[in-house]
């Protein structure tokens, strides 16, 4: 079992469920030890993303992520959405659902975008509300990530982590630590990303993202289109010390490569965990 | 409620959406009214790298990048027919009528056919209608519910009395369609790679459906359109069967309903048959 909050599971290392994996996942059964899935492509599908997930979520342990729940939007909270969202996690017996701390829209429009949150007492007092109701609505913990951001607002007078850490205290829910974007948003912002890591309470630490990005010179954007940078995985090695080590998972969006390579990278988290490894010899019997 | 969260994201929303420039926006009169361009680079931190309008303009640079993909995706043949400057300027005149008001990308097409009609100074509007219709169409029958197909056993329990006022229920994944343009071949064409397909007005008819997860299409004549359309409309055998029977020019012979009937079951359109109620 873990050691965050709620005993929840370490299930290892994992990749994020893509169409373009489908065929290789449903043909040759791979040994992943879990996928974690976009909520939003599964919850208004009766098609073939639907047939997959179902055949994923009978054979691997199966974690929901979203990106509209808009936790921190001052527009009301979209009910019929977490009806779905709970919905599709009964189905699946999803191990957790998470999100991220942004909001994607107001005034009934939605941007598509993790838009960040001003870090000031107003939004911390309104998230926690909100995250509180969440996760009564969805009866599980949620799990929260920290976005990738590429501004600032002058108004905040928390940062960024200590907002996310006092938020998931207070509301008490869970944090999906991307290292990836504690590495961009810091090189963004000018900020040490150790000093980040190390803030984080490990105890709500309940899953981990880690991703390829893309360096622009000024500043970086979170692409999830690339291999694991060596910076990214020093920070997840520091951070595994401090939590023990809990659910990793490698995101690929942007040209995403064979299933083997994509999962060849989620293995090299072991050995950052100091677990033997990597163990993708051991899977493929390459 | 937390007004001051609200309207700091109701300016940053109206600032991202805006389709001017990065300045323009800043200074639009909805931004405006929520915060003053005097406080705009207090509002905005610039880094050691970037000012406060390239800050922002990160965001709204992603914002037409995200939905224009996921409208390329849904509209292939739309995004060929444009060419990459036309279709993105036709993406940005749609999302800033229509901004996305679903909580996912898959639904932001919705209203594309609808806005192409509309819109004045469209070249081939019709065609271009007809085409993103046909797409949009695609889209709805890729994420239809799942249905059990007729089976060949449930076929040979029908007693022969009750044909005549059977209803054939069709999959929810189908659609008869009566078309102008060769859009499906359009759409293969573009496909295959074919850089030029045929445009000209062409009326056809066809029915559009998903097996086993993948979208077909196959090509009707005009009365097996009729007979079709009749029987996933919920007409009764009977009076279906009868309409072509008694076509006029177009009427067919009892050989060809059966060999079409053979076909459209074979090919999995139907997935029960409902009998009258004898009561």
């Amino acid at each position: 079992m873990g050691r965050n909050r709620w005993n929840l599971p370490d299930l290892g290392f994992g990749i994020g469920l893509r169409t373009v994996h489908y065929s290789y996942i449903l043909a040759n059964h791979p040994p992943i030890d879990w996928f974690e899935i976009l909520s939003e492509n599964y919850m208004d599908t009766g098609g073939r993303p639907l047939y997959v997930l179902d055949q994923v979520a009978e054979r691997y342990p199966v974690v929901l992520h979203g990106v509209s729940m808009s936790v921190g939007s001052t527009d009301p909270l979209n009910l019929g959405y977490l009806k779905k969202l709970k919905a599709l996690a009964d189905r699946t017996r999803a191990h957790w659902v998470s999100d991220h701390l942004c909001w994607t829209g107001v005034s009934g429009i939605n941007v598509h975008d993790l838009l960040p949150m001003p870090y000031t007492d107003e939004s911390l007092r309104y998230t926690i509300e909100r995250v509180k109701a969440v996760s009564e609505i969805l009866e599980r913990p949620l799990v929260l990530e920290n976005p990738s951001t590429y501004l600032e607002f002058g108004t905040s007078t928390w940062s960024e982590v200590d907002f996310l850490s006092t938020l998931a205290r207070e509301a008490d829910c869970g944090i999906l630590l991307d290292v990836n974007n504690v590495y961009v948003s810091c090189f963004n912002h000018g900020l040490d990303p150790e000093a980040f890591i190390d803030r984080v309470p490990a105890d709500r630490v309940v899953q981990y993202h880690l991703a390829g990005h893309t360096h622009k010179g000024t500043h970086i954007l979170d692409t999830h289109s690339d291999h694991v940078i060596d910076e990214v995985w020093s920070l997840y090695r520091r951070s595994c010390r401090r939590t023990g080590g809990v659910a990793t998972l490698l995101e690929w969006d942007e040209n995403i490569p064979s299933f083997e390579v994509v999962h060849a990278e989620a293995l090299k988290a072991r050995r950052y965990r100091g677990l033997p490894g990597p163990d993708h010899q051991r899977a493929y019997g390459t | 409620m937390a007004p001051d969260l609200g309207n700091t994201q109701k300016w940053m929303q109206a600032v991202i959406l805006h389709p001017g420039s990065d300045r323009q926006a800043v200074d639009s009169a909805e931004a405006r009214k929520l915060v003053p361009p005097s406080r705009f680079p207090r509002l905005i931190r610039p880094s050691r790298t970037l000012d406060s309008f390239d800050r922002i303009g990160i965001y709204r640079g992603m914002y037409l990048a995200r939905l224009q993909e996921a409208l390329e995706a849904d509209y292939p043949g739309l995004r060929h027919f444009l060419g990459r400057k036309r279709f993105s300027d036709l993406v940005r005149g749609y999302v800033d009528r229509y901004p996305s008001q679903s909580y996912t990308l898959n639904r932001l097409g919705d209203g594309l056919p609808e806005f192409i009609r509309s819109s004045p100074g469209i070249v081939r509007k019709d065609f271009l209608y007809e085409l993103a219709r046909f797409e949009l169409l695609m889209s709805r029958l890729f994420d239809a519910e799942e249905s059990p197909v007729l089976t060949p056993e449930a076929i040979a329990a029908v007693p022969p009395e009750c044909w005549e006022t059977a209803r054939l229920k069709p999959v929810a994944a189908l659609s008869v369609q009566a078309l102008r343009y060769p859009v499906g071949a359009y759409l293969e064409a573009v496909r295959q790679g074919n850089p030029k397909p045929a445009t000209r007005r062409k009326n056809h008819w066809a029915v559009v459906y998903r097996r086993q997860f993948a979208l077909r299409w196959l090509d009707l004549s005009r009365p097996g359109y009729r007979l079709l359309h009749a029987l996933v409309n919920g007409v009764p055998l009977g009076e279906a069967l009868s309409g072509v029977l008694r076509g006029g020019r177009h009427s067919v012979g009892e050989v060809q309903l059966f060999s079409w009937f053979r076909g459209w079951v074979t090919e999995g359109l139907f997935q029960a048959i409902e009998l009258e109620d004898p009561a």
